[in-house]
């Protein structure tokens, strides 16, 4: 059974990943529209007036009843940044029908009919708008969520570590908007908004579960399907574009009431080709990708300054990011000691054991992508968005073919670009 | 090996109990690519005062030891570190402590074997050293300080202090800066051979295996020790009260947090080592609390109109043998209302009645719910032993969800959810404070 994308109309997509291992179907749908300082916050407010109500189920609580009935189905949403794009993303879990305790229901067919007017048909009382309570209580609602940046203090540094060095580029913006902006959001320009986004965006739809010939008829007889017309997505295809020069590092600091200090410190990557992203997994997965890691290894296990001390590759970008959790008067002690791992890391200071063990450790991730849904539903949607298609074979390949001097190579190509750091 | 099938998720668990007191689980996963292990012992952070088999006197040591222990036991006498060495075999690994149980555990697709020699000698083989004890206390301590940035961590901890009077549960499983410092190497050999018999042990391994050859491969990796006696687990007294109805921390949060108690001393009292009757009144307080504020209810639909709370509460039952708790969890614009809105409508239902129609619903939604947890190998293996250790079998919960009737229900409503047993703790900051107080 294999991955089958299948283009239904022009820009839409329907991806089925067949798989009879799990107790679930799981669906998602992903609407992918670029990062705009002006529909940022619209964009992530669309998402949550659509779950108050559909056509068919206008209240919130009439959704609730339909899920518990289908034993327990989810229906949720959430808005997401990949590289200059905002995804808006819904998904949708119902039991396989295999393990339906009355074997007379259609599980799979109804799931999908209810998602696709849930995303697609929402409750609008026969007029050109939402229903202004809903819009007016989800700004409310989205204006709390945008205030709790703060509650997750390492979270909140790697936010911030983000907006300082991408200040007035979209990679900056925070993927659920402004306050600002929420006022002059009502029921009719962002129904308008949500219907330039069914028009212009980029749609994929997912299905992962039992493997049924009728998908696709389902989905291409859809009326909320029909209704959707074919289009050029205006989406940014992500490709890898360093900064034009390296920047000179910079240093923020910041004070919260914070019991530990946490340390961002996010590194810029000066490559072009987007092969070099296997070197650079590799060299990630040394720097601070795992217990081995020489992060984890220098700065808790021998110098005992942080409890987690690890590194994160956002390929969309092109970045690594480091986190740090540390007492606060550690701060300079801890910079330096990473420091020092970046030039060991350009001096080849690391054995080919270590490089074998990185491998061995992505190529079992890579192996066990298919035995959860959603990773595997997030592998194919980010291979769609790189625009490189490569199979999960070919990704393991090319892992496999890394060496250490690629590795060197690519630490020569790291940079410093911001050291974040909260205190108290 | 025996063979426990159950039909309605189609999944089958072999079991053994071994010589040497060990029980091995094996949950065969045919196509899965992903294997997952789990070695448990059923000592936690609960257990600090105990009689040690074949001796009389009580012993009492620091809290926070065996989460101590679990962070020592990767160490080795040769100088590496088995984190290490399996992190180097490309396998995930790890460990972690609760109240009644410590685990270490991996997933891998590859080198199964070679990780299990690595798993079965660390936990078999403690190294401590005075020198590598001093040290763990420095990371532990950072640990300590990381989770008290955490207000959601806060306000979990501060509920159970609200009411509990003398159980260890109510303290932090990883002890305090202080506590922690009292630990020694002689302490933790000490809980060492106490707890990590295998008699007080349990393995869970899922993947796509044949359970009889994978059996000998853990029993030819068990190096000889006999099964020990039981072990006499001292906990205080503990009153049905509550110690304070409400508890209040300041920290930097944008809402308000809160975490809704209900003290269910009757628990202990009714099911005294009967799982079926632990399971079942898990299932009812489940049903109860979905019917009271989950997504469907009417009381949830109405706080969040009114812009109250975002999203329904989590809804927990946390339990054991001496203690049990009911916790909703969330964030609220103003809590004390929400406790107040909750406690009529627990009124408003004992007076109406519960609705047939409103339970077949929920008990459908907690058929799925629990469906979906045997997706996952790593979810399996977990959950079979921690219910283990509570002497339960995962599959019941399955089995016993058709069996919970209204009556039963009603029983349980009255008999759990009373407002003496209530507890709220709230995390806000301090300007939340004065704009509630203006309202």
């Amino acid at each position: 059974m294999e991955y089958k994308p299948n283009e239904i109309k022009e820009g839409i997509t329907l991806h089925q990943i067949p798989n009879d291992r799990f107790k679930t179907n799981l669906m998602a749908i992903f609407i992918t529209t670029t990062l705009t300082r002006e529909n940022v916050t619209k964009n992530a407010l669309i998402p949550t007036v659509l779950r108050r109500g559909s056509k068919q189920m206008p209240t919130q609580e009439e959704i609730s009843k339909t899920l518990e009935e289908m034993y327990g189905a989810t229906f949720d949403c959430g808005v997401d940044k990949r590289g200059d794009n905002q995804v808006l993303k819904f998904y949708f879990e119902s039991i396989n029908d295999n393990f339906l305790p009355n074997g007379d229901e259609n599980m799979l067919k109804d799931s999908l009919e209810k998602f696709l007017e849930l995303v697609f048909d929402p409750y609008t009382d026969g007029t050109n708008q939402f229903k202004p309570e809903y819009v007016e209580q989800e700004k409310d609602n989205l204006k709390k969520i945008i205030e709790s940046k703060i509650d997750n203090k390492a979270k909140y540094a790697m936010d911030r570590c983000i907006e300082e060095m991408y200040k007035d580029e979209p990679f900056g913006l925070y993927r659920y908007g402004y306050v600002e902006d929420l006022e002059s959001i009502n029921a009719e320009n962002l129904y308008q908004s949500y219907q330039q986004l069914l028009s212009q965006s980029k749609i994929d739809l997912f299905v992962s579960g039992r493997d049924n010939p009728k998908i696709k008829e389902w989905v291409n007889q859809n009326p909320n399907i029909q209704k959707l017309a074919a289009r050029k997505p205006q989406f940014v295809s992500i490709s890898s574009k360093p900064k034009d020069a390296p920047v000179p590092e910079k240093v923020v600091q910041e004070s919260m009431e914070v019991t530990q200090g946490k340390l961002m410190i996010g590194l810029d990557l000066a490559i072009e080709d987007t092969n070099l992203q296997y070197p650079t997994t590799i060299y990630n997965s040394i720097l601070g990708g795992s217990a081995n890691s020489k992060l984890f290894q220098k700065v808790r296990e021998e110098a005992s300054l942080a409890y987690s001390a690890s590194s994160s590759y956002v390929k969309n970008k092109n970045n690594i990011f480091i986190s740090c959790g540390i007492d606060i008067p550690n701060y300079e002690k801890t910079v330096e000691i990473i420091k020092k791992q970046l030039e060991a890391m350009k001096q080849g200071d690391f054995t080919d054991e270590e490089v074998e063990n990185a491998k061995q450790g992505l190529l079992s991730a890579i192996k066990s992508v298919n035995d959860e849904q959603d990773t595997e539903l997030m592998y194919y949607f980010a291979q769609e968005l790189m625009n490189t298609k490569h199979s999960l074979k070919e990704y393991s390949d090319r892992i496999s073919q890394v060496t250490k001097q690629d590795v060197i190579d690519i630490a020569h190509k790291v940079t410093i670009d911001t050291i974040y750091f909260l205190k108290d | 090996m025996q063979i426990v099938e159950n039909l309605k998720v189609k999944e089958k668990v072999y079991q053994e109990k071994l010589d040497n007191g060990l029980t091995v689980m094996i949950i065969p996963k045919k196509g899965f690519q992903k294997k997952f292990i789990i070695w448990g012992t059923h000592y936690g952070s609960n257990d600090s005062t105990f009689i040690v088999p074949g001796e009389t006197d009580v012993t009492e040591v620091p809290k926070g030891v065996a989460h101590f222990l679990e962070h020592k036991m990767f160490e080795q006498e040769n100088g590496t570190n088995s984190l290490d060495v399996l992190t180097a075999l490309g396998v995930n690994a790890n460990a972690y402590t609760t109240n009644d149980h410590t685990a270490y555990l991996y997933d891998c697709t590859d080198h199964f074997k070679e990780a299990l020699d690595e798993l079965m000698d660390y936990v078999q083989h403690p190294y401590f050293t005075d020198e590598n004890v001093e040290k763990e206390k420095g990371i532990i301590g950072q640990e300590i300080m990381m989770y008290e940035d955490y207000p959601q961590w806060k306000v979990y901890l501060n509920a159970l202090e609200a009411m509990y009077h003398n159980h260890p549960v109510k303290l932090d499983i990883t002890g305090s800066i202080e506590t922690i410092s009292q630990i020694d190497k002689d302490i933790l050999y000490k809980c060492y051979q106490t707890f990590y018999n295998p008699a007080n042990m349990a393995m869970v391994i899922c993947g796509d295996f044949e359970p009889e050859s994978l059996l000998e491969e853990v029993k030819k990796r068990l190096i000889e020790v006999k099964a020990g006696g039981e072990i006499k687990r001292i906990y205080p007294e503990e009153p049905d009260t509550i110690v304070k109805p409400k508890v209040e921390q300041i920290m930097e949060v944008s809402q308000p947090l809160y975490t809704i108690g209900i003290k269910d001393m009757a628990a202990t009292q009714n099911t005294t080592k009967n799982p079926e009757e632990l399971v079942k009144r898990h299932l009812a307080i489940e049903i109860l609390l979905n019917l009271l504020i989950g997504d469907s209810s009417p009381l949830y639909q109405k706080l969040y109109e009114e812009g109250m709370i975002l999203s329904s509460p989590t809804l927990e039952y946390e339990f054991s043998y001496t203690y049990a708790h009911l916790l909703l969890t969330g964030q609220a614009k103003d809590p004390e209302r929400l406790l107040a809105e909750l406690k009529q409508e627990i009124n408003t239902i004992k007076e109406q009645g519960i609705q047939e129609e409103d339970v077949n619903r929920i008990r459908k939604t907690l058929y799925g719910d629990y469906l979906k947890e045997y997706n996952d190998v790593a979810d399996i293996a977990r959950m079979f032993l921690a219910d283990y250790f509570k002497g339960i079998c995962s599959f019941d919960y399955l089995e016993q969800i058709g069996s919970i009737t209204v009556d039963y229900l009603t029983q349980i409503l009255s008999e759990v959810f009373s407002e003496d047993h209530m507890i709220l703790s709230i995390v806000k900051s301090d300007c939340q404070n004065a704009s509630t107080k203006s309202e």
